[in-house]
């Protein structure tokens, strides 16, 4: 089904990995021009920054391609339907044809092409068969077709390709389904949950054949996402359009949702976190881990609004606290262990990728600013105001 | 065949040892399973949510709490993060140095933090500047750099390239002005004093693994600057010589470097500038979507000449 060989990946992944060992200094520069002899993939690569601007481009050329057909023609939606229709399918065959014949991998353009035809494929089909029904706000189980295609392809994309994105495409596509099936907020959530949860089941299951070769680190990028996927479903408070009034003001919204479905998410919400950090801790596995500390911490800042407590501005400063002390506690307890190792968990740095990933962060990250995290004050009076600087920087605005 | 098979397989044929064999093997296996990014991670949004949750009380309730003990807290926050800070670091090194311990970055970027802060409150308190926020924004630029350099901290020279951005008048905000001339002029004067000192401080020597986040910094806020001024209704002629001479320079470097973060600068900054000379004045959408698609398909062909030539995974 997938259209490079194993073979081709393992040995492009066992390339990646002799370069990060030599980085590293586990291997000698004369031990790694000879095991690199042994890893020529026939494979055509690039680096991310190409890979980007590639990707880049090939979606300017075929939106423009396609925008040049509609404009040129003038068509009717069932017309152009049909048109975005033969568009999806010549990019799919281009994007087949950019791997199977030029063998590109992760080179941008056969990716943007692929993505294209997913595209093209649920808007031809939205035009083509639904263009002159007339609005109704009753669900219409029918329109469901475009989204569920829309899991399909992106599936087929995620397996044939193994694009990672295509798959969170497939996720998003989810969330559309239930609101053609069903108008209540709470079944449309179930669903939304019952989707993913057996993904992951499947996912869970098909992975375990899996570890220590080329598709692990893709299995655990999937089981991440449905992971959070479940948990945005869950959390009503982050699931929710009206956000922000929301939180500031501190109500719950619990009216469109029955009283033990609104109590039973908030439990889920807890209960959550501490299964997903087991569950990626028990596999090591980084993915995983990092979605059971993100949905965690999500259920800490949620936690108030689903309550009804007021916010307080003191609240990101606990949680500062409690985020610093969990990491140096953490990194102490491990750090402790023989040879600085407890149940096979280290705090020291054992990747250059990491390292890499640091500069870039600091770079990146380094400037911004708390300020710009955080909301306008909640009081002001009349005659105290911080504000009226010119300039910013340096971690303050200049309307600190 | 697996990373594990084909370990098995080098160990047996005398490529590797078998220390090397049984290391590496444990390493594709996790084992050791390491937390080191997923730690750091914590610690950096720990302190960043605590330095938010600060400034957003103090902006907040200054009032009910009262200057001192505002003040006092902040002080004692700085005095003990810099107290940790210059106690604990090694001696000066110009080359790179690993931080002391775990948290050292981070207690920095705290510290650093914490500073502004401070300096903005009392600025805005008390107005001892008399309003001359510019000559905060420039000591503390300064104290930025004095502290990345002293201490090999990446954070903090970031918060010193942005400080000192903001007092030559670069704050985004700012760019939808009607001063647009003058910003471009500072922008212009921030990437030459940017991007010479780095270059001086690289040849010279000091922390030279700094050049490229210098030369990020300046390739992004040059472009910018320019591209602003070839967006220009009149008298653009200047800069879009300026944009394609920046554009050479950036593609030049990227490819001699293998950096090639500089290259797609080049590609989509040059294409963004080119782009809005000939479709200035154009109305017609076929004329419009067919030269995307023509300097699209143009633009493929030369980064995938490049990429063939020079671009595989760097």
């Amino acid at each position: 089904m997938r259209v490079y060989s194993a073979s081709s990946d393992e040995t492009l992944r066992a390339r990646h990995l002799l370069t990060d060992w030599v980085g590293e200094g586990f291997l000698t520069k004369d031990q790694y021009q000879l095991l690199e002899k042994e890893t020529v993939s026939e494979l055509r690569t690039t680096n991310i920054y190409l890979r980007l601007v590639l990707f880049l481009f090939t979606l300017i050329i075929v939106g423009a391609t396609a925008g040049l057909f509609y404009v040129v023609s003038r068509p009717s939606d069932q017309t152009a339907g049909v048109f975005f229709l033969i568009f999806a399918a010549v990019c799919y065959a281009a994007a087949e044809a950019a791997v199977s014949q030029a063998r590109l991998y992760r080179y941008g353009i056969e990716e943007a092409l692929a993505v294209c035809s997913v595209g093209f494929l649920c808007a031809g089909m939205q035009f083509a068969l639904f263009s002159g029904n007339p609005y109704s706000p009753k669900p219409d189980a029918a329109q469901a077709l475009v989204p569920a295609v829309g899991v399909a392809f992106s599936l087929w994309i995620w397996r044939r390709f193994g694009f990672s994105y295509a798959f969170l495409a497939a996720m998003i596509f989810v969330i559309f389904l239930p609101g053609y099936w069903t108008s209540s907020p709470s079944a449309q959530h179930l669903i939304v949950v019952g989707f993913y949860a057996t993904g992951l089941a499947v996912v869970a299951a098909v992975r375990s054949r899996h570890r220590c070769d080329y598709l692990e680190e893709a299995y655990s990028l999937v089981e991440a996402f449905l992971w959070l996927g479940i948990y945005l479903a869950i959390n009503l408070k982050l699931s929710s359009f009206d956000l922000p009034g929301q939180w500031w003001s501190g109500s719950r919204s619990a009216s469109e949702f029955a009283r033990p479905f609104y109590w039973g998410t908030w439990v889920l919400t807890w209960c959550l976190p501490p299964i997903v950090l087991a569950r990626g801790l028990r596999q090591k596995d980084r993915f995983v881990i990092a979605a059971g500390a993100i949905v965690a911490i999500l259920t800490f800042v949620s936690n108030k609004p689903y309550l009804g407590w007021p916010r307080h501005t003191w609240d990101p400063v606990l949680l500062g606290i409690l985020l610093t002390s969990v990491a140096v506690f953490l990194r102490r307890w491990l750090a402790r262990g023989p040879g600085g190792i407890r149940h096979g968990f280290t705090a020291a740095r054992l990747s250059g990728k990491d390292k890499q990933w640091m500069n870039v962060g600091a770079t990146v990250l380094g400037p911004l600013s708390p300020h710009s995290i955080t909301p306008e004050p909640q009081t002001s009076s009349p005659d105290f105001r911080f504000g009226g600087g010119q300039t910013g920087g340096g971690g303050a605005g200049g309307d600190f | 065949m697996t990373i594990l098979t084909r370990l098995e397989q080098w160990k047996e044929q005398g490529k590797i040892s078998p220390e090397q064999h049984s290391h590496l093997a444990g390493l594709s296996r996790g084992e050791p399973f390491s937390l080191f990014l997923e730690l750091n991670v914590l610690l950096y949004a720990g302190v960043l949510a605590f330095v938010a949750g600060l400034g957003w009380t103090v902006s907040t309730w200054s009032q009910q709490i009262g200057d001192v003990l505002v003040l006092t807290v902040l002080s004692t926050i700085l005095a003990s993060s810099f107290w940790y800070c210059f106690s604990r670091a090694p001696a000066w090194s110009p080359a790179e140095t690993p931080a002391p311990s775990p948290i050292f970055d981070y207690v920095l970027y705290l510290g650093s933090l914490i500073w502004s802060l401070e300096l903005g409150y009392i600025e805005n308190r008390f107005h001892v500047l008399s309003g001359q926020l510019n000559l905060y924004l420039l000591a503390t630029a300064g104290l930025f750099f004095f502290l990345a350099y002293r201490f090999d901290n990446r954070f903090v020279l970031s918060l010193g390239l942005s400080s000192l951005a903001g007092w030559f008048g670069l704050t985004i905000s700012h760019w939808s002005a009607h001063q647009d001339a003058a910003y471009r002029q500072y922008a212009l004067l921030y990437c030459l004093l940017v991007g010479v000192g780095g270059a001086i401080l690289q040849r010279g020597g000091l922390k030279p693994h700094f050049f490229g986040t210098y030369l990020n910094v300046v390739a992004n806020v040059l472009f910018w600057a320019v591209l602003s001024g070839v967006f220009n209704r009149d008298e653009y002629g200047l800069w879009v010589l300026a944009l394609l001479v920046a554009c050479g320079a950036s593609l030049t470097w990227g490819l001699a470097r293998r950096q090639f973060a500089f290259v797609a600068y080049a590609a989509v900054y040059g294409y963004v500038g080119v782009s809005s000379l000939f479709l200035r004045g154009v109305n017609d959408e076929t004329g419009v979507l067919t030269y995307f698609a023509v300097s699209g398909v143009a633009m493929l062909v030369v980064l995938v000449w490049i990429g063939r030539r020079f671009g595989r995974r760097a």
